[in-house]
């Protein structure tokens, strides 16, 4: 043993374990998605598998044995109806609702591969996932489907099903929600695509299905764990949006890595897990519809959660037990009375992804509901999980947690050696859930898959414990004359002024230091001025950290689930420089 | 006036509105409004408080004849309006609040109407006696009490169901109100045109000063935007047909049309202006909702020092 690996390959995180976690990752007991969808829907038949969640309290639910059957002839309706073979790409583009999962677990029962789309894309971004993913097909939410109109013909889509947010709901609420959007919210605009509404399309599965006396599960009779299952597509770091290759067994090993580090609150068939996160997302896709499907819990799907006030009535209706989100998200809900007056009183557990859990917003969650925020940290590319905080036992403020069972994790220099214990390093990581590369991209992927290793571009460290800490993103570190500076430290820094709502710091080249940092600051208030900032950060930072620009913005650009993107302001000022 | 059968369509459809309001609520709101009891009898310093007064004042500062005078301070001493609970609803208040104070004000107003009405008529050497029908204002409880307590439990037995009926009396809500100034207008077109300014600017500023001083009192007594906003709401509307009927009951003759023609005239306006005043706080609400989504945590620390 290479004796600089030693603080990692000793695994001392195995210690914080205790007796709840499991040390050792058994393979995943189903060979494919398929097969653990339809034992789950077998064993929880009669529960409630989804509830859709309307801003004003209106709802439709589907039952496990209704999701079973629905995706049956969902997957018969692609494979037998349309013709599409095994393997085939099939885009799934609409916000959380019941249509979601049916599609879903649909295209996984058929063989075919799954490939998330955000509802909010624009065309050119649409065009570029279908192209770059070969979709043949598309079950879009009739909110977007005029987004098609003038892409269709460019991309390789022979179908279009559309769904819609209501969709399953019975007659009355969905007729009413439907008259809201189309003639209130006017978010249902008219569009032009061929196309075939979802419940068709269900129908003529189901004739189909029993027409022929189709056998479901034989279309993934040949599907194994290295079956690839979902195309994830991340923009990554590098800006063009690539697919990340999910296998059936990265997924299922995943679920299972995130159910070991929760099985002590979860009961089987009694959780109620609240979505609010997108589906379409990795963190809510493996966490709360894949792992939760598995333990007949009842999932609430909430279409948008914003503004917060949409969350009220789910709160209100259903006795919530676990709940997952982003920082946004938790600080959001705790400015709310009527969270705060009376939080939810069955809640077990709350877990934290996508971007950093801010210290202040884990605390008051404490205080306020009892229950602990455990953070965790992933990537798309490894499906997402690789850390978390253990539910039971030690919680790091500010820390990502500890490595989830199976899975090995090492901080690494710039040549690829471990760096010593306490050092900052490059976290890579090793594990059943890491992607097995980038759709159609080999070089991509071989820069981010080095010798069976994942590459995550993040810097962190580690304490003795074996806990992790994210010091920030390799690349976004800010070189200024020979001395590193994190774009993380300094954001925090001026976080902690009260005129400061939000704040994102880049480094810009620059004739004398090689590179000066440039600081973007929402006011929370008018007047506040950049010598004001600049005079508050000295207070915490030494001099070369110390932002050479301040820029005021009204807002940031940043990802659907609220991180801000760096990489944008970057291009914008590299944009403005060239012009 | 409005007929019988009007006035019983209208007692009808208050009740299918106030269905939707409770069918919008919890139980949880109500602890809620609760939580901060000050809300209710900052609600009942206003309304029995300022109210009463105003009109007094107005009355004085405009110069109005007595028969006049007596419809104004009369207006000014009534409770809290049922439409308030509507107004309440649809510019994001804290509804359960205003139901609070609308039926806290009407329990009361069977004891504070009598003794507020004596007070001032002896200011101004005006009669003080009164007849308060307490079997209308029972009345107008039940209409407010027992649909909301419906609409709440049919909303917890199927939020499909609860949902419906808050938009359908959500929908009433707004007919009524259309209905409300739709019917006023025909019938009483000419007193438009009759009428003095001063007699306008004591009908229309009652509402509308209510409205303000009920605002910043509230402010004054540490409730917060949304509460004072809704406190303001119900400050300034009263509840007319109350009033009216106490005029029907208590005068005759000439007289009973000249005291009248206040709490007519203001019945008119205060639907205008509650409307109005209603997207103003709407917005606000709304303005509001968005920037606590977006706001940060606090940090606990003291500002920079500057």
């Amino acid at each position: 043993m290479n004796e600089t690996a030693a603080p990692y390959s000793l695994q001392p995180w195995l210690s914080a374990y205790g007796d709840q976690i499991p040390r050792d990752l058994a393979p995943p007991a189903h060979s494919s998605l398929a097969a653990y969808l339809r034992d789950a829907s077998r064993e929880h038949t009669t529960r409630t598998a989804f509830t859709t969640c309307m801003p004003n309290g209106m709802h439709g639910s589907l039952t496990y044995a209704q999701v079973d059957a629905y995706s049956d002839a969902f997957a018969v309706y692609l494979r037998q109806v349309i013709g599409l073979a095994a393997g085939a790409r099939v885009a799934v583009q609409m916000p959380n609702c019941l249509a979601y999962p049916v599609a879903a677990f649909g295209i996984l029962k058929a063989g075919c591969v799954l490939v998330n789309t955000n509802p909010l894309y624009t065309p050119a971004e649409m065009e570029h996932q279908f192209r770059d993913s070969g979709a043949e097909a598309l079950v879009i939410v009739d909110m977007f489907a005029d987004k098609l109109d003038g892409i269709l013909a460019r991309t390789g889509i022979r179908k279009v099903i559309v769904a819609e947010v209501p969709q399953f709901f019975s007659a009355i609420p969905r007729a009413v929600i439907r008259g809201v959007m189309k003639w209130w919210n006017r978010t249902l605009p008219p569009f032009t695509a061929p196309h075939i509404r979802l419940p068709a399309a269900l129908a003529e599965g189901e004739a189909a299905l029993k027409r022929d006396r189709i056998d479901v599960a034989a279309y993934t009779r040949d599907v194994g764990l290295d079956s690839l299952a979902v195309l994830q597509y991340t923009g990554g770091t590098t800006g063009v949006s690539k697919g990340a290759m999910l296998s059936h067994g990265n997924l299922l090993n995943n679920l299972d890595q995130a159910f070991a580090m929760g099985r002590s609150h979860i009961e089987p068939g009694r959780e109620v897990v609240l979505t609010a996160l997108p589906l379409y997302h990795i963190f809510a896709f493996t966490f709360n519809l894949l792992a939760f499907y598995g333990v007949g819990a009842r999932n609430i799907l909430v279409p948008s959660p914003r503004p917060i006030q949409n969350l009220q009535r789910a709160f209100d209706n259903y006795r919530i037990t676990w709940v997952s989100g982003v920082n946004t998200l938790f600080n959001a809900l705790m400015n709310e009375e009527w969270f705060t007056a009376f939080p939810p009183k069955h809640l077990k557990a709350a877990v934290a992804g996508g971007a950093a859990l801010q210290h202040a917003v884990a605390d008051r969650w404490q205080k306020i509901t009892g229950t602990r925020i455990a953070e965790g940290y992933g990537l798309t590319e490894s499906s997402p999980v690789v850390c978390f905080n253990p539910i039971t036992g030690t919680q790091k403020p500010d820390s990502i947690g500890i490595p989830v069972p199976g899975t090995a994790v090492r901080l690494v220099n710039d040549a690829g050696e471990p760096v010593a214990l306490g050092e900052a390093g490059e976290l890579i990581v090793q594990g059943p859930q890491v992607m097995q590369g980038y759709w159609n991209r080999p070089d991509e992927t071989a820069r981010t898959i080095k010798a069976g290793w994942l590459y995550t571009g993040d810097i962190a460290v580690m304490d003795s414990e074996g806990y992790f800490r994210i010091v920030d993103r390799k690349k976004d570190m800010i070189l200024v004359s020979g001395f590193n500076v994190y774009p993380n430290e300094v954001e925090d820094a001026i976080a902690k002024m009260d005129d400061v709502l939000e704040v994102a710091v880049i480094g810009v080249p620059d004739e004398r230091s090689g590179e000066a940092v440039r600081a973007f600051v929402v006011p929370q208030r008018d007047g506040l001025t950049d010598e004001a900032v600049r005079r508050h950060c000295r207070r915490y930072l030494t001099d070369y950290k110390v932002p050479r620009v301040i820029e005021f913005r009204k807002e940031l650009p940043k990802t659907p689930i609220g991180k801000i993107l760096r990489k944008d302001l970057k291009a914008e000022f590299n944009a403005s420089k060239a012009a | 006036m409005l007929t019988e059968f009007e006035t019983r369509l209208l007692g009808l459809m208050m009740m299918v509105i106030m269905l939707g309001m409770g069918a919008s609520l919890t139980f949880k709101d109500f602890r809620i409004a609760f939580r901060k009891p000050q809300g209710i009898l900052v609600g009942l310093l206003c309304q029995y408080g300022i109210m009463p007064f105003l009109g007094y004042a107005l009355a004085v500062v405009l110069g109005l004849p007595p028969a006049l005078a007596i419809g104004l301070i009369l207006m000014g001493c009534m409770p809290g309006g049922t439409t308030s609970n509507i107004f309440a609803y649809f510019s994001k208040g804290a509804l359960a609040l205003s139901i609070m104070m609308t039926v806290c004000s009407t329990l009361v107003a069977v004891a504070m109407v009598p003794l507020l009405l004596e007070f001032y008529s002896q200011m101004k050497g005006l009669p003080s006696e009164y007849a308060v029908p307490a079997g209308n204002v029972a009345q107008v409880l039940v209409v407010l009490i027992v649909p909301t307590l419906i609409g709440i439990a049919l909303r917890k037995w199927n939020p499909n169901v609860g949902a419906t009926i808050e938009l359908l009396g959500g929908a009433l809500g707004i007919f009524v109100i259309l209905f409300l100034v739709a019917t006023w207008v025909p019938r009483n077109h000419m007193l438009l045109a009759t009428t003095p300014w001063q007699v306008y600017a004591a009908a229309i500023g009652l509402g509308l000063v209510g409205m303000l001083i009920g605002y910043l009192l509230s402010k004054g007594l540490r409730q917060d935007d949304r509460r004072s906003r809704t406190i303001a709401l119900e400050t300034g509307i009263q509840n007319g047909p109350l009033a009216v009927l106490i005029v029907l009951l208590t005068f005759s003759g000439e007289m009973q049309q000249q005291v009248l023609l206040i709490p007519v005239l203001y019945s008119l306006f205060i639907v205008l202006s509650s409307s109005a005043v209603t997207v103003w706080f709407r917005r606000i609400t709304t303005r509001e909702e968005l920037a606590r989504d977006g706001a940060k945590v606090p940090t606990g620390l003291a500002p920079a020092a500057s």
